[in-house]
């Protein structure tokens, strides 16, 4: 055995030399009977977190407080907050110099790393976010609120299963977290972490819960787009977008007040709880159709239609009858005759038989519903337009002509963007376009498909068909919520 | 041995040992904006610009055969002292073995460990996986992989 203890080429101090050098005595000596440092995870600010087994090889975290920088009571915050989502306290100890708390080791990643090895789809950072939501909401709404001051991903931790199923979000590292008193000024000293903070935390003003909201509303930002930073080039999902926006509003009165009403907001930006919205949003078009027709009004003939089932009609052959209703409609109300009928169209061809071409589309978007002609006529560039600027993503020539999918989507576009805020011009796994894809999905549960059944090269009054059919279902929602409103 | 034939002193060897301390910092920061490497690409690009073949870094390493393939292969980060495993395992001094933990995501050997220390000095001065083992045992400390001398 003695082999071993031979004595290095390169110095000549001996390891037993090297160990008697090495100097724990600021640590209080309990605790190092108790617990042995295997791991220096974190030093910084007088403050040096380890990992540390028992003797029974449990593992723990402790956290070693330097006392001349930190003025802190024994046990900290840490143990008066037990509760789902934070770390189980254990117990502390102090000397002179030190204070040292141990606290449960979480099993699980932190966030910052879970994101960079998972590719988290924005259902995954909605549930995780949405649990972190609830973890401060336990925070802020006790008698005496307890404000973090440093949300990062670097301070949750993500247990998941060997799937990666997400078991627990644990939110850690209370160093700076302090119990809010009304009444002081300001803060004294900066805390957190730079990117993460609220302007206030830099010492404008006393900081409250809606400096957590400020930066969960930045630890939304970077899960999303992998930046701190506001980027225009990055496209988020546009109701994720406006949550993260209000969020991080610099004044604090702009944010939202509560973090409930965050988790309210990500819940209906959710992807799923559109699709719910959708259904109820067709629930409510039904209810105020039959109330519109009992009233007596003299409205569109659509509402009494009822859906042909596949048998009925050829499957791409679409129904006549309300095609040359929507068309007359379209004319009527516009006072226009792009959708055809007797007149030749401005593009040349005739009668709403004529296959429709994307000019004809361009000219209805800007005559008929108004918008921008810069909006409407992107540059013909073989690129993408992937921007707010331009209301198609993709570029055609004029004189193509128009699938059903891409009608759909042009027809709920021209009411509401929102549904169809995923525009990329790359196509999914499914070789489609992901807001075609959603129009598609929202046009389903509507009907404003109803009755135009051909897939690809659609007449110009399939066209005056599907922009009908999506005006009763976006009118009807509004008159439905109107009614609602008075009530 | 007297003082005079002192190449360095304590203070000087802890500094020496653990000089690139912040490099860990560093490369954490630097993290947050970059993608680091995944564990299985660095060691297989380390095997080639060593010119060694995995099976002898897992010889050295005193890794199971199957399990150090699997770590070559891609998959699940390997505990830190598996980590440290490779670092015998390739040869790597104090800071090539700083660098590699921090591509697995783990702590760097850290002064105020004293386990750390033991295995950077071992480490700085070249010594085996086994001898390392023995040092450790003798001033019953954890022998790196958790498992038994002998």
């Amino acid at each position: 055995m003695d082999s071993v203890y031979r004595e290095s080429q390169i110095n000549d101090v001996g390891l037993e030399e090297l160990l008697a050098s090495y100097d724990e005595s600021a640590y209080p000596e309990v605790f190092l009977e108790k617990y042995f440092l295997t791991e220096c995870l974190a030093e910084r600010n007088g403050t040096d977190t380890f990992a540390a087994v028992d003797a029974s090889g449990s593992k723990y975290i402790a956290k070693c407080y330097d006392r001349s920088l930190w003025d802190m009571e024994e046990g900290s915050i840490l143990r008066n907050l037990q509760g789902a989502g934070l770390p189980r306290f254990v117990e502390s100890f102090s000397n002179e110099r030190m204070l040292v708390n141990v606290r449960e080791y979480i099993e699980g990643v932190s966030l910052d790393v879970y994101a960079a090895e998972n590719d988290l789809s924005r259902e995954n950072i909605t549930e995780i976010c949405m649990k972190l939501c609830d973890i401060l909401s336990g925070l802020h709404h006790r008698t005496e609120p307890v404000i973090h001051r440093d949300i990062k991903p670097q301070n949750v931790i993500i247990s998941s299963d060997d799937d990666g199923t997400i078991l627990n979000v644990t939110l850690i590292d209370f160093d700076i977290a302090r119990k809010y008193k009304s009444g002081s000024d300001t803060d004294t000293r900066f805390f957190g972490t730079q990117a993460y903070a609220a302007p206030e935390q830099y010492g404008f003003s006393q900081t409250d819960a809606r400096a957590d909201i400020y930066s969960f509303g930045v630890l939304l930002r970077y899960l999303l787009t992998g930046s701190t930073r506001k980027n225009d080039k990055i496209t988020v999902y546009k109701p994720l977008a406006a949550v993260i926006d209000k969020c991080t509003a610099f004044s604090p009165d702009d944010r939202y007040s509560d973090i409930d009403q965050v988790k309210k907001a990500l819940s209906q930006a959710n992807p799923q709880a559109q699709k719910r919205r959708a259904l109820k949003l067709t629930a409510c078009c039904v209810l105020a159709l039959m109330l519109v027709s009992f009233a007596g009004f003299r409205i569109y003939k659509a509402v009494t239609w009822t859906p042909f089932n596949d048998d009925a009609i050829p499957a791409f052959t679409s129904d006549e009858e309300r095609v040359s209703d929507a068309v007359s409609y379209m004319n009527e109300k516009y006072d226009t005759d792009l959708f055809g009928g007797t007149q030749q169209t401005l593009d040349g061809t005739e009668g709403a038989d004529s296959v429709a071409t994307i000019g004809l589309l361009k000219t209805v978007l800007i005559d008929v519903y108004g918008l921008d002609a810069d909006y409407v006529n992107a540059p013909n560039t073989d690129i993408p337009n992937e921007s707010e600027d331009f209301f198609f993503p993709w570029t055609w020539a004029d004189d193509q002509t128009i699938g059903r999918g891409t009608m759909v989507y042009v027809a709920v576009k021209v009411h509401d963007p929102a549904i169809v805020a995923d525009w990329s011009s790359l196509k999914d796994d499914n070789g489609e376009y992901p807001g075609e894809r959603v129009a598609l999905e929202f046009a389903e549960e509507t009907g404003i498909m109803t009755g135009a059944n051909r897939p690809d090269d659609i007449t110009v009054g399939e066209m005056a068909l599907i922009l009908a059919n999506a005006e009763r279902v976006f009118d009807a929602a509004a008159e439905a919520e109107a009614k609602r409103v008075v009530n | 041995m007297t003082d005079k034939s002192r190449a360095i002193t304590t203070e000087e060897l802890w500094a020496r040992l653990f000089a690139a301390k912040n490099a860990g910092n560093f490369m954490a920061e630097y993290s947050e904006n970059y993608e680091l490497p995944s564990f299985s690409d660095y060691i297989t690009d380390l095997c080639k610009s060593r010119g060694e073949k995995p099976e002898q870094v897992i010889r050295r390493a005193n890794i199971e055969s199957s399990y150090g393939h699997r770590l070559f292969a891609g998959g699940r980060n390997p505990s830190r002292d598996t980590v440290i495993q490779f670092a015998y395992g390739f040869e790597l001094d104090v800071n090539e073995t700083q660098q590699l933990l921090v591509i697995a995501r783990h702590a760097g050997l850290h002064p105020k460990i004293k386990r750390d220390s033991v295995i950077a000095y071992c480490l700085h001065n070249k010594f085996t996986l086994m001898e390392t083992q023995q040092f450790l045992y003798d001033n019953s400390l954890p022998l790196i992989g958790g498992g038994r001398l002998g």
